[in-house]
C-alpha cells in the first residue's frame, strides 16, 4: 500500500548522509517504519544515563542541543540542525546515554528504529562508515556539508569542530588544479597562473601527473637566470610530484608536506602518480582548515564574494568567542578582536553593496552606532549604523542621496542575511532619517545637544557611541570635534544625558533580590542587559564626553581611563570597569547558550555562587548613579 | 433487553461487528483523521479521500497510515464536476463501500482527532447509514476547539493553515488528504502536550 507521508519524508531524508547511500526503495522501508517525535522547546529527548532507546533520531526541523556534564557544568558538544543524525549510541554500545539531547526550540525529530534500520548498514559499508564516524567524534556531519559535491575554492572553511576533530578531518582544496603539458613554455604557464591566482601547476602526460611547477621554481629556475623564459615547463619542474589519494586528512597531509619539504601535494583519484588528478592541496588549505584564528577569519571576510559566505565567518567567530571565553581569555581582548572582526564583516558589506552599485558619487562615511560602536559586541544583536556623506552642490544632492538611500539597504539587507537582525527602532542608515550629508548630520548633532528634550523627550544616546567602519575618517573626525564643542558649558544637555542614564528600574528590590520581569515572554527572567549593564554604559559614556575623553568608546577602557583622570573616584571606576566585564561575560554565556542576545537571564539556572557574584556585580551601579547625581548636580530631577 | 441488543447486532455487516467488539478494551491510539468532501452538506456532499494517521505514545507512526481516494464517479459525473483528480491520483482507489469499511477497519477503537472532526463523522455516519451500519463509537478530539482552549478564544476560527503557522511548523507544499493529517497531527501533539493532558 502507498504511503505518502512516507514518501514526503523519504524525499526529506535523501538528501542528507547516511540516507543518500540509500537506494530510494531502501529508504521507503526505512521509512515507513520511524516514528515522528514533537519535542517543545526546552524538552528533554534523552539525558545522561537514560537508558538507550530503541531509534536514532534525525532533526526534521528545529535545533536539537546536544551535552555532556563534565565538574557539576553543562558543556555544550553539538547543535543539530535539519537533517542531522544524534543519538547513534544504541547502534554501538549497550550501555546508557552518555549525553543529553535537549531541544534548543520547537523541534520535530524522526526516530528511525534501529531493528529497521541495521540490515541497511550492515549491507552498505558507506553507511556504516558515517555511522561510526558520527558516533566516534560527536560531531554533526564528518563531512563537509556546505561543500559536498560543489566545487571547493581554497578558501571555503570546513565546519567548526573542535581542533582535535578538525585534525582528522578530511580537508578542503582545490578541486580545478591548473594543468599543462609537458612541451608548454614557462612563459605560458607563468600568464596562466597568473590569470587564474593560483602559486602552482601540475604537469601532466596522458592525465597523470609527472610535476609541479610552483612560484617557488620560477624564482629559483627562472628569474636567476639559469633558464631562459622560453624554455619548456619539464625542465624546471619538481618531479616526481607528492601524489595522495582523496579525503586526506589534516594530519597526514602535514605530515606529507613535512617529511617530502615540498609546498604542495597533488590528489590522484587512486593516490598514486599514474592515475588521474583531481586536486592540490596547499600549505594555506591546510593553515585554513585548522585556523580558528582570528586573523584567518578577517582574511576570509575580506576575499568573500556573498553574505552567505560572511555568514560562514560571522558563526566561525560565535566559534572563536566561544572558545576563548572558555579559555578564559580576558574579556576586553575578546572585545577588541570581535570589534575588529565585526568591523571587517561591516566593511565588506559595505563593499559588496558598492561591487553590485558602482563606485560612490561622493565621499561618505558608514558609522557603526550603539555596540559596535563600542566594540562590545560578542552576540548576534541587532545592526545598528548611519551614514554621513560628504556636502556636494544642491543640483546633485537628490541623486547623490538616492545613491546613498540605495547603498544602505543593500548593506542593511547583506547584513540582515549574515545574521544581524534589522534594528527595531530603525536605528539604521537604510533610514531616511540617519542617513545624510554632513551638515544635516551636524544640524541634528548640533539639536541633540543644544536643545535636548526640544522634540522628545528622550535623547538617542546610541549615537554617541560611533566607530567607522567604511569611508572617510575625516567625516567621523568631524561629528567628533563638534561633540566635543558643543560638550563645553553645556549643563542642560548633561543634565538629559544623565537623567537618562539614572531612569532605569533598579536591578534588586528593597530585599536584595532580584528584580525579574513581571510578564511577556520573559517572565520571571532577570533582564541583565536594561538593568545591570545599560546604566553601567551610560554613565561611562556620559563621564566620557563630560570629560573629553576621546576615541575611547569601549566601556571598560572608559572606566579605566576616567580612574586616571579623575582620580579622586579612581575605586569607583575600577569598580564600575570590573563590574562590567563580569556582567558581560553572564550575558554572553547566556547568549552563546541559547543562541539569543542574552538579555534575559535565568536566575534560577545560576548556582548559588553564581548568583552572589551577580549581585556582587550590581553593587557598583550604586556608587556610579550617586556619583552622577552628585556631579552633574540632578537631585532637581530625581 | 440485552437480547434486543444482540438481534439489532445480528443484521450488521460483519465488519461492523467486529468493529464494535473492539470497544471492549480501552486504547492508547489516537488516529488523525483528515477528509476530503466536495463541500460541506452532511446530506448532500460526499467524500472523496481519506487521509489518516495514527499517534501512539505521542510518537507519530509512519507505518500506521490510511489513505484512499474514493471513485465517486456517479456523483461527481451527477453534478457536471471533473473526474479529473480520480484519474490522476496514484493513490489506492475503492468505491465508497469498500473505502468507508477498510477506514473502520483501520481506526478500531482508536480516539479520532481532526479538524472541525465532527463534520467528518457526520458525512462518515451518512456514508454508514447508507450501508446499513450504526454510527461510528469513536470518541473525537478537535484541534480547533484545543486550540480555542488553550488561548481561551471562542469567537474566531482557525484554519488548518492559520494553524500550522501559529505553532511555526514546517509548511506544507502538496495539499493531499495525508498531507494535511500529517499537519494535524503535529498540531495535536503540540496541543496535547501544551493542554496536559494525557
Amino acid at each position: 500500500m502507498s504511503n505518502s507521508i512516507a514518501e514526503n519524508i523519504a524525499n526529506f531524508l535523501k538528501e542528507y548522509p547516511p540516507f543518500n547511500y540509500l537506494s530510494y526503495d531502501e529508504l521507503i522501508q526505512v521509512v515507513t517504519n520511524i516514528g515522528v517525535v514533537n519535542l517543545d522547546k526546552h524538552k528533554i529527548l534523552f539525558k545522561i544515563d537514560d537508558k538507550l532507546h530503541d531509534s536514532f533520531y534525525v532533526v526534521a526541523s528545529g535545533v536539537i542541543n546536544l551535552s555532556v556534564i563534565a565538574d557539576a557544568e553543562e558543556t555544550l558538544l553539538n547543535k543539530c540542525y535539519a537533517g542531522d543524525v544524534f543519538g547513534l549510541r544504541p547502534f554501538f554500545a549497550k550501555n546508557n546515554y552518555m549525553m543529553t539531547a535537549k531541544a534548543r526550540e520547537d523541534s520535530i525529530v524522526y526516530a528511525v528504529p534501529i531493528s529497521s534500520f541495521k540490515p541497511f548498514v550492515a549491507q552498505n559499508p558507506q553507511v556504516l562508515d558515517f555511522l561510526l564516524e558520527s558516533f566516534a567524534t560527536n560531531t554533526r556531519n564528518p563531512f563537509d556539508k556546505e561543500n559536498r559535491g560543489k566545487l571547493i575554492t581554497d578558501n571555503v572553511y570546513t565546519e567548526n569542530q573542535t581542533n582535535e576533530i578538525q585534525y582528522f578531518q578530511s580537508l578542503a582544496y582545490n578541486k580545478t588544479p591548473l594543468k599543462i603539458a609537458t612541451n608548454a613554455s614557462v612563459k605560458d604557464a607563468a600568464q596562466l597562473m597568473t590569470e587564474n591566482l593560483i602559486d602552482s601547476a601540475i604537469v601532466i602526460e596522458q592525465n597523470a601527473p609527472i610535476g609541479i611547477v610552483t612560484d617557488t621554481d620560477f624564482r629559483t629556475k627562472i628569474a636567476n637566470g639559469r633558464f631562459p623564459i622560453t624554455t619548456t615547463v619539464d625542465k624546471i619542474m619538481s618531479s616526481p610530484v607528492v601524489t595522495v589519494p582523496e579525503n586526506v586528512s589534516v594530519a597526514e597531509a602535514q605530515l606529507l608536506l613535512l617529511k617530502y619539504n615540498v609546498s604542495h601535494l597533488c590528489v590522484t583519484t587512486d593516490g598514486s602518480d599514474k592515475s588521474d588528478v583531481c586536486g592540490v592541496i596547499s600549505e594555506h588549505d591546510l593553515i585554513v582548515a585548522q585556523a580558528n584564528n582570528p586573523g584567518v577569519l578577517i582574511k576570509e571576510i575580506k576575499r568573500s564574494l556573498s553574505p552567505k559566505e560572511l555568514k560562514l565567518v560571522r558563526e566561525k567567530l560565535t566559534d572563536l568567542i566561544q572558545s576563548s571565553i572558555a579559555k578564559n581569555i580576558p574579556l576586553p581582548h575578546i572585545y577588541n578582536i570581535t570589534g575588529e572582526i565585526i568591523t571587517a564583516i561591516i566593511k565588506r558589506s559595505v563593499e559588496l553593496a558598492i561591487l553590485d552599485l558602482g563606485s560612490p558619487p561622493s565621499r561618505f562615511a558608514w558609522l557603526s552606532i550603539g555596540s559596535q560602536g563600542r566594540k562590545e559586541q560578542l552576540l548576534l544583536t541587532d545592526q545598528d549604523s548611519i551614514l554621513i556623506f560628504e556636502d556636494v552642490a544642491p543640483e546633485k544632492y537628490r541623486d547623490v542621496k538616492d545613491y546613498f538611500m540605495k547603498l544602505s539597504k543593500r548593506t542593511t539587507s547583506i547584513l540582515e542575511k549574515v545574521g544581524y537582525q534589522f534594528c527595531p527602532n530603525g536605528h539604521m542608515a537604510s533610514n531616511m532619517l540617519w542617513c545624510k550629508s554632513l551638515s544635516d548630520w551636524m544640524k541634528q548633532y548640533n539639536n541633540w545637544m543644544k536643545m535636548p528634550g526640544e522634540t522628545s523627550n528622550d535623547i538617542s544616546s546610541i549615537f554617541f557611541d560611533f566607530e567607522i567602519a567604511f569611508g572617510e575618517g575625516k567625516i567621523e573626525d568631524t561629528i567628533a570635534d563638534l561633540i566635543f564643542k558643543n560638550t563645553k558649558n553645556n549643563a542642560l544637555f548633561f543634565d538629559y544625558l544623565g537623567n537618562d542614564a539614572l531612569h532605569k528600574n533598579p536591578p534588586l528590590n528593597f530585599f536584595k533580590k532580584f528584580n525579574l520581569e513581571e510578564e511577556g515572554e520573559n517572565k520571571g527572567k532577570f533582564d541583565i542587559k536594561s538593568k545591570a549593564i545599560m546604566p553601567l554604559v551610560d554613565g561611562a559614556r556620559l563621564f566620557a564626553i563630560s570629560m573629553n575623553l576621546r576615541g575611547i568608546n569601549n566601556t571598560y577602557s572608559r572606566f579605566k581611563q576616567l580612574a586616571l583622570v579623575d582620580p579622586k573616584f579612581s575605586e569607583i571606576y575600577l569598580n564600575c570597569a570590573d563590574a562590567f566585564l563580569i556582567l558581560s561575560k553572564f550575558r554572553t554565556l547566556e547568549g552563546l547558550k541559547n543562541d539569543s542576545s542574552g538579555d534575559f537571564i535565568n536566575i534560577d539556572e545560576l548556582t548559588k555562587v553564581d548568583r552572589e557574584k551577580l549581585k556582587n556585580a550590581l553593587t557598583p551601579m550604586k556608587e556610579l548613579e550617586e556619583l552622577i547625581k552628585d556631579k552633574f548636580q540632578l537631585t532637581q530631577f530625581s | 433487553m440485552l437480547d434486543w441488543i444482540k438481534n439489532i447486532n445480528k443484521e450488521y455487516p460483519d465488519f461492523w461487528k467486529t468493529y464494535l467488539s473492539k470497544f471492549e478494551t480501552k486504547t492508547n491510539r489516537y488516529v488523525i483523521l483528515n477528509t476530503e468532501t466536495t463541500g460541506l452538506n452532511p446530506k448532500k456532499d460526499v467524500i472523496l479521500s481519506f487521509g489518516a494517521i495514527a499517534v501512539i505514545n505521542d510518537v507519530i507512526k509512519i507505518s500506521d497510515t490510511f489513505e484512499v481516494v474514493i471513485l465517486q464517479y456517479k456523483y461527481l459525473h451527477d453534478n457536471g464536476l471533473s473526474n479529473e483528480f480520480l484519474i490522476e491520483s496514484k493513490l489506492p482507489k475503492l468505491s465508497e463501500y469498500n473505502a468507508v469499511q477498510a477506514l473502520v477497519e483501520y481506526i478500531e477503537n482508536a480516539v479520532l482527532v481532526g479538524h472541525r472532526i465532527h463534520f467528518d463523522i457526520e458525512l462518515i455516519n451518512e456514508a454508514l447509514e447508507k450501508m446499513e451500519c450504526g454510527k461510528l463509537k469513536n470518541e473525537a478530539l478537535d484541534i480547533e476547539i484545543m486550540h480555542q482552549k488553550l488561548m481561551d478564544i471562542t469567537n474566531k476560527s482557525f484554519s488548518i493553515e492559520d494553524l500550522v503557522k501559529q505553532y511555526k511548523l514546517p509548511v506544507n507544499e502538496r495539499n493531499s488528504a495525508s498531507d494535511d493529517a500529517y499537519s494535524i497531527a503535529l498540531l495535536f501533539l503540540k496541543l496535547k502536550t501544551r493542554l496536559g493532558f494525557k
